[in-house]
């Protein structure tokens, strides 16, 4: 047994399991941000390598094939993007100007914050990605030697942090137009924040798209060539 | 379906090798993506502006599989080691106070941009 637990179909059999039992508490209730299934998923997944010992870069590399296919997801992201051209042309000026300023903002504010608190370079370089969505977030962190797990879990709870303030946060600052509601929750909290949106309304969920989709092209745009001149 | 991946596979791949060539500091499925936006865009000008079938399918099955590739890496924070304690106070605040600081700043921006446009939907 103990020889079977190193093999791919071991890794994947458990991932398979985890996701499954992560979207059944999601589901059950009532899609609560808390429990989405890359987060509980991900905590069965932490659970069950302790349990049994195992290593995780051991596991990580049994399933790798998985960890592949999150390449042509990201080509995939195109197609919601093409999707939503009409949306944007209606609101172009606005929505690009917010999103030059909000990519940057969100990428300039962690950076600050973590900084000041005493992080390290490598912290800081995973942390630039927080904003945008997991796949493109893996790939530029990547590139630019930052740590993909710690990227992934700021991307997570980036999303978290986001859906679960947007209501309180926009009654009090009086933004009641479905448009700017998604976009900038789709701008700050990428694909949790999405999912989020569809729920208020269509038209909520399709801005996200949009901000989603912007966002993510323009930090895996900037942060690349910013880290190469600054570093 | 197997189209669809037939598509985004030779995007990606189209990206890869724009990459190496140009020695671009992007990833190569984000050049990818990139690919794939422009031909949807050419198409849909010169011929049809449906996405192929095929290419709808596969995409969105992918789209649909993302919380699941995202586990794996996910549970990698918890075991990122003794030398990542003290990163912990910087890296949460950065992830809550600065999205909701985003938030905030995008908001407001936004709201005060499209000012005296009509109202969307409510």
């Amino acid at each position: 047994m103990t020889e079977l637990m190193h093999t791919p179909l071991f890794g994947l059999t458990l991932t398979l399991l985890a996701y499954q039992c992560a979207m059944w508490a999601y589901t059950r209730s009532g899609k609560m941000a808390m429990l989405h299934p890359t987060i509980s998923g991900a905590v069965l997944i932490a659970v069950a390598l302790k349990a049994l010992q195992l290593d995780y870069f051991a596991y990580y590399q049994d399933i790798n094939w998985l960890n592949f296919l999150l390449g042509p997801a990201t080509v995939a992201l195109a197609v919601p993007l093409y999707r939503q051209l009409p949306l944007l042309r209606e609101l172009a000026g606005p929505l690009l100007v917010t999103l030059f300023f909000g990519a940057t903002f969100a990428c300039a504010s962690a950076l600050l914050l973590a900084w000041w608190l005493g992080a390290t370079q490598e912290t800081l370089l995973s942390l630039m990605t927080k904003s945008i969505t997991t796949p493109i977030a893996i790939t530029v962190t990547e590139e630019i030697g930052g740590i993909t797990s710690v990227a992934v879990g700021s991307v997570i709870l980036t999303g978290v942090a986001g859906i679960t303030t947007i209501s309180w946060l926009f009654e009090r600052l009086d933004i009641r137009d479905d448009r700017l509601w998604g976009f900038c929750l789709g701008l700050a909290a990428h694909a949790i924040g999405t999912s989020r949106a569809f729920e208020r309304s269509p038209v909520a969920g399709a801005f996200a798209s949009l901000a989603l989709c912007l966002t993510g092209a323009f930090t895996a745009l900037f942060v690349p060539l910013a880290v190469s001149w600054f570093a | 379906m197997l189209a669809g991946f037939l598509t985004l596979f030779t995007c990606q791949l189209a990206g890869e090798w724009l990459q190496r060539v140009l020695g671009l500091p992007l990833p190569g499925q984000v050049l990818g993506m990139f690919l794939l936006f422009i031909l949807l865009c050419v198409r849909g000008a010169l011929r049809d502006d449906a996405v192929p079938e095929g290419l709808s399918q596969g995409s969105q099955r992918l789209i649909e599989l993302l919380p699941m590739l995202l586990m794996a890496p996910a549970a990698g924070v918890f075991f990122l080691g003794a030398g990542f304690a003290d990163q912990w106070p910087g890296f949460i605040a950065a992830v809550s106070v600065g999205t909701v600081l985003t938030m905030i700043a995008c908001g407001l921006l936004l709201k005060m941009l499209t000012r005296g446009r009509k109202q969307g939907h409510d």
